[in-house]
């Protein structure tokens, strides 16, 4: 049995796919292995995916397209070791990750999550000067829902046997979702934020930028509206759990997801929309006002030089995102 | 001369764990073999010193009672002290323990000083095993019982089901606010939720049915039996729970029962619950559809044998702890 598998998720992903499997072949962990779920791509992901299956490491499944929480849960299934990392298959590893998680497993044994910051690449591999670098200890379900430091769902390794706590069964079928596959959005914080709140299992992150995350900006402002719905669907699907906590929490997070989405919107030069975001933002919570003043500040300026100066979007763009 | 054991209990004790000391105290095939009673303790300030071959703590563990607990073992020094977790679980920590390791180090501490840890249910036991929070020497599992009689005489339910019930205390835990909001969405005239128990939540669960006259509160019922009769699908929706014994009674009794997958009542599935198939409200409401389509039928064939086994089993779990426990003392004396 391997130390440790990596799932990759693989849907139309031809012209990105090899550069992450060689990534993950050079990983300084050699006893693993790399289970590649093509979920039903139409493209010529199989070809390019071929030549990688001399290493016997590899292992190619193919599905029905299920979207890409249905590509993790079949990961899952297929997993053999006890360590299981998620690495979508147009983000980079870097060579240490899996070494870095694994030894990270082994010295706490109450860790069922371990994460660690994002480097953002574009279309072209390069780095787009600008890293998600999270809370790394003293993570709770609060900071998950509000900050979500673990971040995009090529940063998680995750403890088997912490996934099988949060599996569930739906009816009409006799897989396991550990993912929630009606979810096309979210489906990311969704996991991350039902396992904080039902699971005892220690979620923590290790230093360093270990995940090259590929960000198309362009992709990123795209439907501002569809994303805050799907959050909103995780809040509604969850809030059951533990209500008082939802009372307690659930504004600020809000806050906080709104003022993202505002970024989102001056990516896309749309001031208008921004701005009325921040503004509720503001009516569900000043919190990120308060904790983080800088770059809520930051986020009004653009929005209102947007919309009332008519500056530059792509100047304005840079200082909004790395701010 | 038959060993002696006390039961210790504090004014913090539930209902349901009362009811399993009567059951043990009331079990013939036990008094064969040891003489039992019942002392209550003060949840603050000193306890006496018992008497007994063996003292079985229910009581709950936390650090105010953590000095006291010390000074029974210290005591009792050739008294075999065993404790029965009928509290905590991983859900409960995952939902109320904001320090988890703290929480999980006076854990560790408490039960090391026991020389039995007893778990109500195998996922509990599961638990303790993978956290380390017991020597798994020490470790066992006795799945709780009741005395079930009353259960399994009841005639089974015919026809589809019509009527939900919810049993059991008013309280977060229980997750009844769930349950009527899924209810709530179901559109069936002919259905009803019937809410037995009291609790601090009283207020807001009225709140939350209010409009639906298919809802009705019955208040605290004496006699369980009588309201497992009255209901003909049971509904545990918790969020936590050490075992679950109300689903075992509505097993007895021939009635579904629907489960969360939470803690031990993922043993009540091996016996024949249904579990919910995911998480929150439109779930649920989905599952209570099926249910009242009649797709889910009871998984109790023969209700009197799945009263006697639950008995027999609990028997002879706690028959052999108190086996081994009165070897081992009388080979070290």
């Amino acid at each position: 049995m391997p130390l440790a598998t990596i799932v990759v998720p693989a849907f139309n992903v031809s012209a990105t796919i090899a550069e992450t499997l060689d990534s993950l072949q050079s990983q300084t962990l050699k006893d693993i292995e790399i289970v590649i779920i093509d979920d039903g791509s139409t493209d010529d992901t199989r070809d390019v995916v071929a030549p990688y299956l001399a290493d016997k490491r590899i292992r190619y499944v193919s599905q029905a397209n299920r979207g890409l929480a249905g590509a993790r849960n079949r990961g899952i299934e297929e997993a053999r070791s006890d360590i299981i990392g998620f690495c979508d298959a147009d983000d980079l590893w870097h060579p240490d990750k899996m070494r870095r998680h694994v030894a990270h497993f082994d010295a706490n044994p109450r860790l069922g999550l371990s994460y660690s910051g994002s480097l953002m690449i574009d279309n072209e591999s390069n780095s787009l000067g600008i890293s998600q670098t999270p809370r790394l200890k003293g993570v709770n379900a609060a900071h998950i829902m509000k900050r979500n430091p673990v971040g995009n769902g090529s940063a998680a390794v995750m403890r088997r046997a912490a996934l099988m706590d949060i599996a569930s069964h739906p009816h009409g079928t006799n897989r396991a979702y550990y993912f929630d596959e009606t979810f096309r959005q979210s489906e990311d914080i969704e996991c991350w934020l039902r396992f904080a709140l039902i699971t005892d299992w220690k979620i923590e992150g290790i230093r360093g930028n270990l995940t090259h995350y590929r960000v198309a900006l362009d992709g990123l402002s795209a439907n501002t509206e569809r994303q805050l719905a799907s959050w909103e669907r995780v809040i509604t699907k969850l809030r059951p759990l533990n209500p008082a906590f939802f009372e307690a929490h659930e504004p600020a997070a809000r806050a906080y997801q709104l003022r993202y989405l505002a970024r989102r919107a001056v990516s896309g030069s749309d001031g208008g929309q921004a701005l009325s975001y921040l503004r509720a933002a503001n009516q569900s919570s000043l919190e990120p006002l308060r904790s983080e003043p800088l770059k809520t500040v930051t986020t009004y300026l653009a929005a209102y030089a947007l919309k009332y100066l008519k500056l530059n979007p792509l100047t304005l763009r840079n200082r909004a995102t790395t701010s | 001369m038959k060993p002696t054991i006390t039961h210790l209990l504090d004014d913090a004790t539930s209902g349901g764990v009362t009811r399993v000391i009567d059951f043990m105290q009331s079990s013939e095939a036990l008094n064969a073999k040891v003489d039992q009673n019942l002392q209550m303790v003060p949840a603050r300030g000193r306890w006496p010193q018992f008497e007994g071959d063996m003292i079985i703590s229910h009581l709950s563990v936390n650090w105010r009672n953590l000095p006291a607990l010390m000074a029974l073992r210290a005591m009792h020094p050739n008294a075999t002290l065993v404790h029965v977790e009928h509290s905590y679980t991983q859900r409960f920590t995952a939902l109320n323990v904001p320090n988890k390791d703290r929480f999980y180090t006076l854990l560790r501490t408490a039960y090391a000083l026991f020389d039995q840890v007893v778990c109500v249910s195998r996922s509990q036991g599961s638990w303790m095993a993978t956290r380390a929070l017991v020597d798994s020497t020490k470790l066992r599992i006795i799945r709780s019982a009741v005395d079930l009689t009353d259960f399994a005489k009841l005639p089974p339910v015919s026809g589809t089901p019509r009527c939900f019930g919810l049993l059991g205390r008013l309280h977060q835990q229980k997750g009844f606010d769930l349950a009527i909001a899924a209810f709530r969405q179901l559109s069936d005239p002919n259905l009803r939720l019937k809410i037995f128990g009291i609790g601090e939540d009283q207020k807001l669960l009225r709140r939350m049915a209010k409009g639906d006259s298919r809802i009705s509160f019955e208040g605290f019922s004496a006699n369980p039996s009588q309201a497992m009769q009255s209901i003909d699908a049971l509904l545990v929706p918790s969020r936590w729970e050490a075992y679950g014994l109300v689903a075992q009674e509505a097993l007895a009794a021939g009635r579904p029962v629907l489960v969360a997958p939470v803690d031990g009542l993922t043993d009540q599935v091996q016996d024949g619950a249904t579990q919910m198939t995911g998480i929150g409200v439109s779930a649920l409401a989905s599952d209570l559809e099926r249910i009242a389509n009649g797709t889910e039928k009871p998984a109790i064939a023969k209700q009197s044998a799945f009263a006697m086994n639950s008995k027999n089993r609990f028997e002879t779990d706690w028959l052999r702890l108190f086996d081994e426990a009165f070897a081992m003392a009388d080979a070290a004396a």
